[in-house]
């Protein structure tokens, strides 16, 4: 295990590696990373992640653009690559739930739902990558047959937003149990809430933390033997 | 009472001449789900067909009053003639717009044959653009995606925004060849007489791209595309653009156009009067989501920014609400009677 001094350069430099989308200095501090023994998670969620974090303050004080984070996301798979086959099992970093993710029929764009799908790959959970252009049934389809505890929809424009509203109320018939979170650039919180869903990710940061909190609140009705619909 | 017919007003408009009333006209899709409906067909149908694309400009345009047409209402025309394909979605329920379903793997992948213009649905787009014209009922607005956006519909968007930086060569070359197909359609549809050409380059906008990158990336071609066409030409940009509307205006379009996201106010006051400025309400929330009660609201406060013609942020999404569109309509006719900063009145 390296010291903390160690601990702290290592995550440093993969922290930066993402912000600076340095690739391989990416790879190559993910290499010490696990020779050196340091936790995987540690280095994924203190180093990688916490460097993307940085990137999206960036972004929205826009010195970052686009490109700039498709780059950066570069640099942190780069890193993913490595670091999660080293990930122990064990009750932190346990897989913390499944995800469906797509873009709604009629909507091509998919930046967004990447760099979403990427910070769930990040926080550990198994995600189901519908890609985009996704006709609406198929999203209850995919969740019935991965019994996925969470649907992910993304729609970059305001009209195929709406294809949203149909795809819940497909969900929450054949599985009220289901969390839905809606995000993408015409979706407001008023919006998820309108339409039903369970959960808003306004951004590919807060995304993963929306997850954790819907998952936790279905684990509780689970466990008290409620549905969630 | 106007004085001048349709065709009239938007071409002496779009000269910065004075036209009798503000005109209602826009350079993007304005086609109605009535107009659809009233034709007894289903709107995946319309793409496809001469008749059905002008029928369905001009019966809208009769319906509620519009001083122009423009076809065609989708975004694949171009690039399925490149060989990407095209989802009309037939089978949907309600409206989607068709998408391309296939994209060139990599930027050396790219290869446009010499004979695209005739392929696919282009001669359809040209031969309704030719019964529109020869019409003469309304002014006849045609269109073309601009480079970057083109672009984005033939090639991976990522690779094209992570090239920027990777492969800038590569991206050079990628958005040349685009800039041809862009001067080329553009100036096909113009030989046919269309009344206006608008070049939409709404991926380009500050969302994705720094103005920085703009201006290294997106002006130059557009510098190239402008000096290219007759007149009257525009330039439209959707999303972000209050950080490059200088460098818009430098591009050598006519006229300038905006959707909501633009402070129309505020791009006024740094381009000055000598610009003829186009927009911006938001379509689908003003003409299909909110009460009509408010759409009068909605038009003069553009016209207040100091637009010289109320323009939909983009297309009109077809299924509007009718009082709503009558509202807009209205308010532009009892409005657009004091000259604007850019255009006087007779």
């Amino acid at each position: 295990m390296p010291s903390e001094e160690r601990r702290a350069e290592i995550l440093k430099n993969l922290s930066d590696g993402v912000v600076e989308y340095e690739e391989d200095r990416v790879k190559e501090w993910s290499n010490i990373a696990v020779d050196e023994g340091l936790d995987a998670y540690d280095a994924i969620m203190n180093g990688l992640a916490a460097g993307m974090e940085i990137v999206g303050d960036l972004y929205d004080r826009q010195e970052y653009f686009v490109p700039e984070i498709l780059m950066c996301a570069d640099a942190l798979y780069a890193g993913l690559d490595i670091l999660k086959p080293h990930m122990k099992m064990g009750s932190v970093t346990d897989v913390k739930g499944q995800v469906v993710i797509g873009t709604v029929q009629g909507d091509v764009h998919d930046i967004g739902k990447n760099l979403i799908k990427m910070m769930f790959d990040v926080g550990g959970f198994t995600v189901h990558d519908l890609g985009r252009d996704v006709p609406l049934e198929k999203f209850a389809e995919e969740q019935l047959r991965t019994d996925a505890e969470i649907v992910a929809l993304s729609a970059m424009m305001t009209t195929t937003m709406m294809g949203m509203k149909k795809v819940i109320a497909m969900i929450k018939e054949k599985n009220p149990n289901v969390a839905i979170m809606l995000g993408g650039a015409p979706v407001t919180r008023d919006v998820a809430n309108l339409f039903g869903a369970d959960g808003y990710a306004e951004s590919a940061g807060n995304a993963v933390q929306e997850a954790i909190k819907m998952i936790g609140q279905l684990r509780k009705l689970k466990e008290g033997g409620l549905s969630a619909g | 009472m106007a004085t001048m017919t349709s065709k009239e007003r938007v071409k002496k408009f779009l000269k910065r001449e004075p036209v009798d009333t503000m005109p209602i006209f826009s350079g993007m899709g304005m086609v109605t789900i009535q107009a659809i409906n009233k034709m007894g067909i289903r709107f995946a149908e319309v793409h496809g067909s001469e008749d059905y694309l002008a029928r369905s400009a001009t019966i809208s345009s009769d319906l509620y009053g519009f001083d122009s047409v423009v076809v065609p209402y989708d975004m694949c025309t171009v690039p399925e003639a490149m060989g990407r394909g095209c989802s009309l979605y037939a089978e949907a329920d309600g409206v989607l717009y068709p998408t391309v379903p296939s994209k060139w793997e990599d930027l050396a992948a790219v290869d446009i044959s010499s004979d695209y213009a005739t392929k696919a649905r282009m001669p359809t787009v040209e031969a309704a653009l030719k019964k529109l014209i020869s019409e003469g009922k309304y002014a006849v607005g045609a269109w073309v995606l601009g480079p970057f956006t083109m672009g984005g519909q033939v090639i991976e968007l990522d690779l094209l925004l992570k090239g920027i930086k990777k492969d800038k060569e590569g991206v050079e070359a990628f958005m040349a060849k685009m800039t041809d197909v862009v001067i080329d359609v553009a100036k096909r549809y113009q030989a046919l007489g269309a009344d206006y050409m608008t070049i939409r380059e709404m991926g380009s906008g500050t969302d994705l791209l720094s103005p920085r990158m703009w201006k290294q990336l997106i002006q130059p071609y557009l510098q190239k595309i402008f000096a290219s066409l007759e007149s009257p030409k525009i330039l439209h940009i959707c999303g972000g653009t209050d950080l490059i509307v200088e460098m818009m205006n430098d591009c050598g379009a006519d006229a300038l156009s905006f959707d909501q996201k633009n402070n129309l106010a505020e791009t006024r006051r740094k381009i000055g009067n000598d610009v003829l400025l186009l927009g911006n309400f938001d379509p689908y929330g003003t003409l299909c989501q909110k009460d009509a009660s408010e759409v009068e609201g909605v038009i003069k406060n553009c016209i207040y920014a100091g637009v010289d013609a109320v323009w939909p942020g983009c297309d009109i999404w077809p299924e509007v609400k009718p009082e709503n569109v009558e509202a807009w309509v209205r308010t532009v006719k009892k409005f657009g009677r004091q000259p604007t900063p850019a255009v006087g009145r007779l």
